[in-house]
């Protein structure tokens, strides 16, 4: 997946007709083959632009930034991408006519070890949903697209519960409440987030390992049904938090149990707390 | 004052750091999801002494906790009653093992601050009451430059015991303070000590070498390296470049950095209360926040993140060293290493500097 | 006898813990204003007993309760909690039980994935003219609560029980 000359001769073609102030892409990042975010507002960076299976990051992210707000923005997205792009349109976040989206029909991107990522290998929406070109050959018809279980979820789904409780109260130990996961996630936009008070409530940021299970879990509650399995948040984290175990927990009890489709798939679709069937599952209630 | 310089070998050592877990209250590095964290530990099998460093949090946490009681407080009819939190759990006599270089050197920086105008005396009795056990790095990783700043790597009197890997599985533990001589004398059993060198000062002048030469080997595997003095002269110069704003486009203000780094030490005061009894914390904050400077009227003097990125930039490299004398950035990369996309601390203040000379 | 039931006084998550003798269980109970808090207060004028562990907070609707609360009440007083809320159907405001039920069921998953036992956190459909069926829900509720044994997890700091 080398789509580098596209982008760039795209970047270069948008630079000279004047039809974008900023352009999103991803850069080689100077000291390994590894690659970072570039916002280019030079056309004579353009060159600089890349993407391979290195390119990592959700730069949707970036719509929320000073560099892009009221702004024409040049965006390159993949499959996850793309999604919460599509979130984002629907939450009136962004203006879809100051956008001009690359699409990428991904075949998965890997990790720094040059593995493939794990939601890379799970994932279901490879094409991009949304843009105004689209780069590659769309998979969705080759591959049979079906919705995987997460391979974590189900071995720990089997442990017995006290274990399953000593794993997790681990994995709050180890946070250390900096909320790098909140703002590197393009749908955690809030201006003011409601675990950052001003007043003394319950929990206001110090960092122990109940207030982090009160910050997380009402962080994964607000994303469940919107999250796109991006895994920013996991790259973002210092402490290498499994954070995606919380995410397709409550993606795939979604998806089960309401037969929804993965979030921001479908354009105007709010996800899935905002409907309602009559038919949704009733059995856990007396 | 010399201090006494013990030569062990790698099974000794061992013996040597089993023997202090189990007689001292011992914090070490411990892995935890691939990523390596200071806690307390009772086994050598817990934890690594020698971890490599791109994956180790620093040990300012056991200095500067991540979050700290500083008060109670209970609302009555009658008014507030304010008392005292229970007993600072880091104060108690303990060693730290497996501390890297630019930990040590980190303390050394933070003193200066806590004891300025207002002496801290929590941290004061950590301080007194830790030896640090410090390892020297055989190799830099891919995002130190430690060498290159304003410090003698070589020769910090933060850390009581160093510990080098020298030639043929030699390892030299020396003292270096008076309370790491103590400890040594009282801790390290002759047993344990290797070759005909028994320990004594008649060795020491072949240890120092080794250890000069060892110390050689490792400032040539920076791949960074900077010119520390024309930086930090050209940044004081530069404080309205627009070059700030092109090295700071890509951060996405998630503070990691902040939280990581061995020297910031920014903290905000929150309130935690549950009905009418509360606890108040003092937990760290990050100036890359938006809100950090928010004041209360509604007014905020860093609203861009260009702004902000500069403070931190030349609180680290100029603002700290034109008040204390000391560079506040101690060059380990880990916040390099946390970002999520890669910004540099070197990269940023070289880049900067360098578009001083070309205006 | 007795000893068995000392047994069972544990925490289910975290079965080192033992209870102390005396102890009883604190459940939240959110009930909705519409169907389930009148309900209950059919159980009462009705003289039917349930079990006083239960401490009744009034809501609009069901669907006001933010999974947040469960949340909250979970770190602090309570061992358990149940909310209820008007037959599908039956909601005051039309479909607000409807767009509670998916939120519920997440929650309930998700806390339950990360180590609070499933019983800890239950739902039920009264109806205001239902006093008997309350009284019942409020006894299986407690008694499920009693086997679980006191809730360890995540409990706020510093935080005394009163």
């Amino acid at each position: 997946m080398n789509y580098t000359k596209q982008i760039q001769d795209i970047a270069a073609k948008l630079f000279a007709e004047g039809k974008i102030d900023v352009f999103v892409g991803y850069r080689v990042n100077g000291f390994d083959d590894n690659q970072v975010p570039a916002l280019i507002t030079d056309p004579q960076d353009v060159p600089k632009l890349v993407f391979t299976d290195k390119s990592v990051f959700n730069l949707v992210n970036y719509l929320k930034s000073e560099h892009t707000r009221r702004k024409r923005v040049g965006l390159v997205v993949k499959g996850c991408d793309s999604r919460s792009l599509n979130l984002m349109l629907t939450e009136s976040q962004v203006k879809r006519e100051n956008l001009y989206v690359i699409g990428i029909c991904c075949e998965g991107v890997v990790d720094e070890t040059g593995q493939k990522m794990q939601n890379c290998v799970e994932c279901a929406v490879p094409d991009a949903v949304v843009s105004d070109e689209l780069l590659g050959t769309p998979m969705s018809g080759s591959l049979t697209l079906t919705y995987r279980v997460n391979a974590d979820i189900a071995k720990l789904s089997e442990m017995p519960l006290t274990e399953r409780a000593a794993y997790f109260e681990e994995v709050f130990e180890n946070c250390i409440r900096c909320n790098a996961c909140r703002h590197s996630c393009p749908l955690c936009y809030c201006a003011k987030c409601c675990i950052d008070q001003e007043t003394a409530t319950l929990y206001n940021g110090a960092n122990t390992t109940s207030s982090a299970f009160h910050a997380l879990m009402t962080w994964s509650l607000h994303l469940a049904g919107r999250c796109v399995d991006c895994r920013n948040c996991e790259k973002a984290c210092p402490s290498h938090l499994p954070l995606h175990l919380l995410h397709k927990q409550n993606e795939s009890v979604i998806y089960e149990n309401f037969q929804e489709h993965l979030a921001g798939v479908i354009p105007e679709d709010r996800g899935a707390f905002y409907k309602y069937s009559l038919k949704d599952p009733d059995d856990f209630i007396m | 004052m010399s201090f006494s310089t013990f030569v062990t070998d790698k099974p000794g050592l061992q013996k040597f750091y089993e023997a202090v877990l189990a007689s001292h209250e011992t914090y070490a590095p411990a892995e935890k999801f691939g990523k390596f964290d200071f806690k307390l530990v009772s086994r050598i099998s817990e934890c690594d002494p020698e971890s490599p460093i791109a994956k180790t949090q620093s040990i300012k946490p056991l200095f500067f906790p991540r979050s700290a009681k500083v008060m109670k407080y209970v609302a009555t009819s009658a008014g507030t009653d304010v008392s005292e939190v229970d007993e600072d759990p880091l104060a108690v006599k303990r060693i730290i093992i497996g501390a890297k270089h630019c930990d040590a050197r980190s303390l050394q920086v933070l003193d200066k601050v806590y004891n300025w105008d207002y002496i801290d005396t929590d941290y004061q009795k950590r301080r007194e009451n830790t030896v640090i056990i410090s390892t020297r790095c055989d190799k830099a990783d891919t995002h130190c430059f430690c060498t290159s700043l304003d410090y003698d790597v070589e020769n910090l009197d933060a850390m009581d015991v160093l510990v080098v890997n020298g030639a043929e599985g030699k390892i030299y533990l020396r003292a270096r303070t008076e309370k790491g001589e103590t400890f040594l004398k009282e801790n390290f059993s002759q047993q344990l000590a290797v070759g005909s060198e028994q320990s004594e000062v008649g060795s020491r002048h072949s240890a120092e070498e080794e250890m000069k030469k060892q110390y050689a080997a490792f400032a040539e595997s920076f791949r960074l390296k900077m010119n520390y003095k024309e930086v930090n002269e050209r940044l004081s110069k530069i404080f309205d470049t627009p070059e700030f704003e092109k090295v700071s486009a890509n951060c996405v203000s998630c503070n990691t950095c902040a939280f990581i780094c061995p020297t910031c030490h920014c903290f905000k005061i929150s309130d935690e209360k549950v009905k009418d009894t509360g606890l108040r914390y003092k937990s760290y904050d990050s100036c890359n926040n938006g809100y950090f400077t928010l004041m209360a009227g509604g007014h905020n003097p860093r609203p861009a993140k260009y702004r902000r990125w500069r403070q931190r930039a030349m609180h680290k490299f100029v603002y700290y060293k034109e008040r204390f004398g000391e560079n506040l950035c101690v060059g380990c990369g880990k916040c390099t290493i946390a970002c999520p996309v890669n910004i540099s601390i070197f990269e940023v203040v070289n880049q900067v500097a360098s578009a001083g000379i070309q205006e | 006898m007795e000893a068995e039931v000392k047994d069972q006084l544990v925490s289910i998550e975290k079965p080192e813990l033992i209870a102390p003798p005396d102890w009883e269980p604190v459940i939240m109970g959110i009930l909705c204003n519409w169907c389930s808090y009148a309900g209950s207060d059919l159980t009462g004028t009705s003289r039917i007993q349930y079990p006083p562990n239960i401490r009744i907070i009034r809501v609009p609707c069901s669907s006001r309760v933010d999974p947040w609360f469960l949340i909250k009440s979970l770190q602090t007083t309570a061992d358990g909690v149940l909310v209820s809320g008007c037959h599908p159907g039956d909601c005051h405001y039309i479909s607000g039980n409807y767009y509670a039920r998916r939120r519920f069921l997440v929650t309930k998953k998700l806390l339950n994935f990360v180590g609070f036992h499933e019983n800890r956190i239950q739902f039920s459909w009264v109806s205001a003219a239902e006093g008997p069926k309350f009284a019942k829900v409020v006894i299986k509720v407690t008694d499920d609560i009693k086997k679980l044994g006191p809730l360890h997890l995540y409990k706020k700091e510093n935080f005394e029980k009163k």
